[in-house]
């Protein structure tokens, strides 16, 4: 069993190593890719059934490689684990990375990087399994800093294009931030449990840090005046090392950048997984953050208020993949606020169908990119559904999924959030975040509205369909985002009781009355949306405004631009910081530094110059000098002797 | 008798020897120097020291100035110094130098206390080629088959040198 | 039986001329001969010591210097010849490549 679980993370590694060392054709290195994330799949499959056949108490397999750093008090082993929290995550990754790989193998046929690309692409799945399999927290770091580094290679894919490069550096300075705070938790966590395990290696192990919490009960830091909790510390750092991962305000601006790069990266990396590393660390971490009353309300306020930034500025996008790339962030909101709430299940829910079916929708939207020759202005699309019928069905299936439509996936998992938000009293929370769903199925009617429906507004392509090995991963996760509620329906809640070994939750009660409004709610709004860029489709030109516009006005543009954010960023920090580049590149370089290193040669220079003179190259003069020295010497030796 | 012999043998040699040096022509100057080689050939007899009288006559004047001859008339190098001297400033100081060197030399030579003169019998044996010839293949064998071995280096270091279409 | 101190007067006199030699001249093969000069001034004080404290030893050094000096001697002029094939002259001062 120990062996099986190793195999999990291993498997996308093999594929890596042999796309780096051995594969040179664009097809093997295609074939050997996904079918290395799917054998994984299939691997983990086993070992979840394995787990589930397992006393649920015992459901916990932890397994040591080696002692990976041995210095005196600071012990950290290679240990990964296999419990039903890492198994759901595991079985989200493998099975959507598996399906995106295939997608892959159709949307970058012909590009003259695939080997390089199906290399980071299976690089990322074995860091991201040792993310969510990691028994301790450096383990963790180590999948998280390499999902980050396979994420800047993947952003940075296409590096020919200046914003590709730009969105990479971007993506990961902005990350540095948050992984700043996490090491300084990792400190944290150290110096007061002695250990960065999770939970004890094996039978009779010391107990890890995760085991141990009552441990800091009450312990206080700080300054005097104003003394705080060490585990609001500690789970503060966390969360701010969350909100760099999982695209939160403050630190989201990374993410709609970071669609300059492929599609099926956009799926896999900043939609299902990558970005949802945050929130699996904070329902990892749970006992810490439930510790901390302060940590929890930061946590749900900075979840709400992420989730209605990026929705209203999901609303006023034009870039098909920037509108997703909004939904994330608004939906990872949703999960931050769950986890902020203590519903922690229903944050994992919402992470699961979330990851299926904004997989979907970044997907289709990849076929519809593809199939309109590289065109991601929905301004310039319009009336694709008779050309494209099965990306247009899979796309609707995924855009009612995340509208929360009755029975989609993203209905139960939303409203398990909403119901929780309710029945323990976050009224403000579940008011921003009843609004923010409204919000979402506007955007994706808008969306659907401009891109199938009407007529084709830039005429310059013929739209194609993809090709199957595109659409069949499609009706997949279709497939999946129809059924994938299933998981945790109400009455059955199979989630929560799977999970109930790790998070200790019980199943909420289900709010018929709200499931009621917020189906009846999104239904409208969604049709609202649709019906207004349908009605008004004629209106909209290629780089003109949007129809609202007219009505709101100056909002719309604040939307349009997430509020400013990035500009007040790029107003203050990056100007400042361009300043002082500018300062040390034109000034300080060529003047002190170079000034200084040149004034050094310059000076050796000229004593060598006027020194060369010596050198006569007059074997006479030499023997002329040989002569005084002999002199010398002879003179100095008679003055002794004297 | 034996001072008369020395200070003419002597004049000769200093004769010899700045005449080599002012010698325009490199062919007198060889010449001038036999000369001189001479004279210090016959001093070195007057030192009690006839072998090396012998030695002196045979490789420095004998061996040695053929070579010097020899090379002289193979280049055509009598005269080069036609040409106006580049470092004429250097001649004065030269001529100083020279000085200084002269009154050092001999302030040094002259510095040494002088032993009482040998006996003859003591002398006799000394001038003895067999004394040198006995020391030479006893206690200075070594350095006696060394020089032969720089002997042999020597020459074939001349063949390699002068060997024609072969850069060195 | 002249007195030692004449001979090393000769000596030095000899010396500081094959000194000059050295300095003044630029004919290559006549520097060549101002160093042989040097060489048998040196030979000369060495000889006229020796007869004075006796030393056979002495007389032994000054026949290696005889020696090698011939080996020198012979060495030198062919590096000369060398020179010259490249040069086509014995000035020394032409050969100054190396001045700085």
């Amino acid at each position: 069993m120990e062996l099986l679980i190793w195999l999990i993370p291993l498997l996308p590694f093999i594929g890596f190593l042999l796309n780096v060392f051995v594969i040179r054709r664009e097809r093997t290195a295609g074939l050997v890719a996904s079918g290395m994330v799917a054998a994984a799949f299939v691997v983990t499959l086993i070992a979840v059934g394995v787990l589930a056949s397992m006393p649920p108490e015992e459901r916990r397999i932890v397994s040591t490689a080696w002692e990976w750093i041995n210095t005196g008090s600071f012990q950290v082993p290679f240990a990964i684990m296999f419990d039903p929290l890492t198994a759901v995550m595991a079985l989200l990754i493998t099975g959507v990375g598996a399906l995106i790989h295939v997608y892959s193998i159709g949307y970058m046929h012909g590009d003259p990087r695939v080997v390089r690309y199906f290399a980071y692409l299976n690089l990322f799945v074995t860091m991201m399994l040792f993310l969510v399999m990691a028994n301790n927290l450096l383990l963790l770091f180590l999948g998280w800093e390499g999902v980050g580094l396979c994420s800047f290679l993947l952003i940075g894919f296409w590096f020919e294009r200046k914003t590709a490069g730009e969105a990479a550096v971007k993506a990961f300075v902005v990350n540095r931030i948050g992984d700043a705070a996490f090491i300084l938790a990792m400190l944290a966590i150290f110096t007061y449990f002695g250990t960065l395990n999770f939970y004890s290696e094996g039978e009779g192990g010391a107990l890890g840090f995760l085991e141990r919490v009552g441990d800091i009960a009450g312990l206080r830091v700080g300054p005097n005046w104003q003394p705080i909790f060490v585990s609001t510390a500690i789970s503060f750092l966390l969360l701010i090392g969350a909100t760099g991962k999982s695209a939160q305000f403050p630190l989201f601006v990374w993410l709609p950048d970071a669609m300059a790069g492929p599609t099926p990266v956009s799926a896999l990396i900043h939609a299902a997984t990558m970005v949802t590393g945050g929130v699996y660390l904070m329902a990892r971490t749970e006992p810490l953050f439930v510790a901390s009353f302060t940590t929890q309300g930061w946590v749900t306020w900075i979840g709400a208020l992420t989730a209605l930034m990026a929705g209203t500025a999901a609303m006023a996008q034009w870039d098909i993949k920037r509108v997703l790339a909004y939904s994330t962030v608004s939906q990872l909101g949703f999960m931050v606020a769950a986890c902020g709430m203590g519903a922690y299940v229903a944050a994992i829910f919402h992470l699961l169908t979330h990851g299926i079916f904004k997989a979907l929708l970044f997907l289709a939207a990849g076929s519809v990119i593809h199939g309109t020759h590289d065109t991601q202005d929905m301004r310039r699309m319009g009336g694709l559904k008779d050309a494209m019928p099965v990306t247009f069905r899979t796309y609707l299936i995924g855009a009612l999924a995340l509208a929360g439509i009755f029975p989609l996936a993203g209905f139960w998992s939303k409203d398990e959030i909403l119901a929780h938000a309710v029945g323990h009293g976050h009224t403000p929370i579940f008011i921003i975040l009843f609004i923010t769903s409204l919000f979402t199925a506007f955007y994706m009617g808008r969306q659907v509205a401009l891109i199938f429906f009407g007529t084709q507004r830039d005429p310059s392509y013929h739209p194609h369909e993809s090709p199957q090995v595109m659409t069949v991963p499609l009706i997949v996760l279709a497939v999946g985002a129809i059924i994938g509620g299933a998981i945790n329906l109400p009455v059955l809640h199979w989630l929560t009781d799977w999970l109930e070994p790790v998070l200790h939750e019980q199943a909420g009660e289900f709010n018929l009355w709200l499931a009621l409004i917020a189906t009846i709610g999104a239904v409208g709004m969604g049709y609202l949306g649709w019906w207004i860029y349908t009605t008004n489709a004629a209106k909209i030109k290629i780089g003109g405004k949007d129809p609202i516009y007219r009505y709101s006005g100056d909002i719309w543009e604040g939307m349009a631009e997430a509020w400013y954010l990035d500009r007040l960023y790029q107003r203050t920090v990056v100007a400042g910081f361009e300043r002082l580049s500018d300062f040390l590149a034109r000034v300080f370089d060529p003047q002190g530094v170079d000034g200084l290193v040149m004034g050094v040669g310059r000076f050796f220079g000229g004593l060598a110059n006027s020194l060369r003179a010596v050198q006569t190259g007059y074997v006479r003069t030499y023997a002329l000098v040989f002569t005084v020295g002999v002199l010398l010497v002879i003179g100095f030796m008679l003055w002794i002797a004297r | 008798m034996e001072l008369i012999l020395f200070l003419i043998t002597a004049l000769i040699a200093i004769v010899g020897a700045v005449a080599m040096l002012v010698s325009r022509n490199a062919v007198h100057s060889a010449l001038f120097l036999l000369l001189n080689f001479a004279a210090i050939a016959v001093l070195f007899l007057l030192l009690q020291a006839p072998f090396l009288f012998t030695i002196q006559l045979t490789v420095y004047a004998g061996a040695i100035m053929v070579l010097f001859l020899f090379v002289v008339m193979l280049l055509g190098a009598e005269k080069v110094e036609d040409t106006p001297d580049r470092i004429a400033w250097q001649q004065p100081l030269a001529l100083l130098l020279g000085l200084a060197l002269l009154v050092v030399s001999v302030v040094v030579g002259l510095g040494g206390a002088t032993n009482p003169p040998p006996e003859s019998e003591a002398l006799i044996q000394f001038s003895d080629p067999r004394t040198l010839g006995a020391l030479l293949f006893t206690d200075y064998l070594l350095p006696f088959e060394v020089t032969g071995f720089i002997l042999l280096i020597a020459v074939i270091g001349v063949v390699v040198l002068n060997q024609r279409g072969r850069k060195i | 039986m002249v007195p030692t101190s004449y001979y090393v007067l000769l000596s030095a006199i000899l010396f500081t001329i094959g000194v000059l030699g050295v300095l003044l001249r630029r004919n290559a093969i006549v520097i060549f001969m101002a160093v042989e000069l040097m060489l048998n001034a040196a030979n000369l004080a060495l000889v006229a010591f020796a007869r004075e404290r006796l030393g056979v030893e002495a007389q032994v050094i000054v026949f290696f210097v005889i020696t090698v000096a011939a080996a020198e001697v012979a060495v030198g002029l062919a590096l000369l010849v060398a020179i010259f094939r490249t040069k086509r002259t014995a000035d020394v001062d032409e050969v100054s490549t190396l001045k700085g």
